[in-house]
């Protein structure tokens, strides 16, 4: 079996690698949307879904078939071309940037296979850069549904992605700077080899409650979603949507968080390293990072259901007068820290 | 005038963090509690003889209808949901309902008919679903609106009761 792994060619190896993260990733996001309403509901003495299935399991089954047949409405006046545009581009980036993260490793006989679709030397530039573009799909889907709602959703997001983008690159930087490299395979190591997670370093703490916050607001989650925020703007930029479109938005967004809580894991929590046991064998760091990027997920719906959404002038001071400072200094620190502690290596 | 005194913050509130941990916490803890939605269809409303659910024709024990067909739920009915057409038996009681149709969508469970009927004909059920296919099928016939007696004692005898009660009062 190991000897007839081994022997296979490299692509297909990269098919199957594509194939079980993506869907992985797609499966997560239909599990999560069930997960929403499950917890929001035991949350409030309810029983959420329950009756597709066992537990309401095939919940995003039905849900999905329902979306493929119901009718699909274009507003009036709407730029179509755009209209229609919108939602891949808010959901293709945000599956996009799933490539980078290290699941871990496999181990087939001898070989390790690194568990991950792409291990670029830049895996963090490439992340914040297609992350920064699923900015588009709501700023488009807002102004082309031609709706005074859409459209102020749409503006709402791209204003609070640009405040929180920041917190988020800089208390990124700090990891970056404390592990040396832009490889997020390198952070993990980084991190195996010191014996520590980022978390438990105090600069690493910093970032990674600054770290946090930003991708709440990154995903448009509670207490920030104000691109969707339902009492003033109806449904925000997916007001005028329908159908599988409309679902599209919220793959587009459960990808993303998925995503978020995979780096979460990954930068602070050192990603595929099972706690005080160093030599534990792959399937147990896989389960690992599983277990806790489904801690971040959970996290997610968790604040959903507990905090109350700000409002807009508060979600914009805390960016740029609390956060965003408190990342720079801690930012300046680190480096300070870092330049002082490397010995000169010419 | 009332003049509500905003209450000063605190610094772990102004803080905001401490307290956001204390919500989760607080969620997090009801997290484990049972739910108390009661499951509609598997677990239905507990009835009982005040429920005044929809009204129904009653059929004394001989399996005769006890209706006479004297149009007096008729007339009471505020939302005109019932309709009688009479025609004679050779009973003693010489007439009784060719046709009695009650339109479960016009009915409002008013009640109006069961005290109005001289002869206990009509009592309100416990039965409380409503549904269909079409509008047609919610007007009920006498073959649907008939229920023995045995089924509407509770109610019959609660009816009593209050009537009763009023007598008394005289
Ligand atoms: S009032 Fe009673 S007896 Fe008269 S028609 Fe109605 S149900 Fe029959
Ligand atoms: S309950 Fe009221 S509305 Fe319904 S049939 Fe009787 S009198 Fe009419």
């Amino acid at each position: 079996m190991g000897a007839f792994l081994e022997d296979l060619p490299l692509w297909v190896q990269w098919v199957a690698k594509v194939a079980i993260i993506f869907g992985g990733l797609v499966g997560t996001a239909a599990l999560m949307s069930l997960a929403e309403r499950k917890v929001s509901a035991w949350m409030q003495f309810r029983h959420g879904p329950n009756r597709v299935g066992p537990f309401g399991l095939l919940q995003p089954l039905a849900d999905g078939i329902k979306f493929i047949f119901k009718e699909e409405l274009i507003p009036a006046g709407a730029n179509k071309f755009l209209f229609r545009l919108a939602p891949a581009l808010a959901a293709i980036p945000s599956m996009m940037t799933i490539a980078v993260i290290p699941i871990g490793t496999i181990k087939v006989g001898e070989k390790e296979i690194p568990f991950s679709i792409a291990q670029l030397d830049l895996g963090i530039m490439y992340m914040l850069a297609l992350g920064g573009l699923s900015v588009y799909g709501a700023i488009l889907g807002g102004w082309a549904s031609n709706s005074k709602y859409s459209l102020l959703g749409g503006l709402r997001a791209s204003a609070q992605m640009i405040s929180y983008e920041l917190t988020l690159i800089l208390s990124i930087l700090v990891i970056v700077a404390l592990s040396g490299s832009l490889d997020l395979n390198a952070i993990v190591t980084a991190q195996r080899e010191n014996g520590l997670w980022n978390v438990f370093t105090p600069f690493g703490a910093l970032a990674f409650v600054l770290f946090t916050i930003a991708s709440f607001a990154e995903t448009n989650r509670h207490p920030f979603d104000f691109a969707e925020c339902e009492p003033e703007l109806v449904g925000g930029f997916h007001t005028e949507y329908s159908a599988m479109r409309f679902a599209l938005f919220f793959l587009g967004e459960y990808c993303a968080m998925t995503v978020m809580a995979c780096l979460n894991t990954t930068l602070f929590f050192g990603g595929p390293s099972v706690p005080l046991w160093p030599e534990a064998p792959w399937f147990l760091g896989i389960l690992a990072f599983l277990l806790k990027a489904g801690f971040f997920l959970f996290l997610f719906i968790w604040v959903r259901w507990t905090l109350p959404r700000f409002r807009f002038d508060q979600l914009m001071r805390l960016g740029w007068k609390v956060a965003l400072p408190i990342a720079l200094a801690n930012l300046l620190v680190v480096g300070a820290w870092v330049a002082f502690t490397t010995p000169k290596s010419s | 005038m009332v003049v509500v005194q905003r209450k000063a913050l605190t610094l772990a509130e102004r803080l905001y963090l401490p307290e956001v941990l204390r919500g989760l916490s607080l969620t997090f803890r009801k997290f484990f509690e049972k739910p108390i939605t009661r499951q509609y269809p598997e677990q239905p409303l507990p009835t009982d003889e005040v429920t005044r659910g929809q009204p129904r024709l009653v059929v004394k024990e001989d399996g005769n209808i006890a209706c006479v067909s004297c149009g007096m739920c008729e007339i009471a009915c505020p939302a005109y949901a019932i309709t009688i057409d009479g025609g004679e038996t050779d009973r003693g009681i010489e007439r009784e309902p060719k046709k009695f149709e009650i339109d479960m969508l016009r009915c409002i469970l008013c009640g109006f008919c069961e005290e109005a009927c001289p002869k206990d004909a009509i009592f309100m059920s416990n039965e409380l679903e409503l549904a269909d296919y079409t509008r047609a099928g919610l007007v009920y016939d006498l073959e649907k609106l008939k229920r023995p007696k045995s089924a509407l004692q509770k109610r019959i005898d609660y009816v009593y009761r209050l009537n009763d009660r009023w007598r008394s009062k005289q």
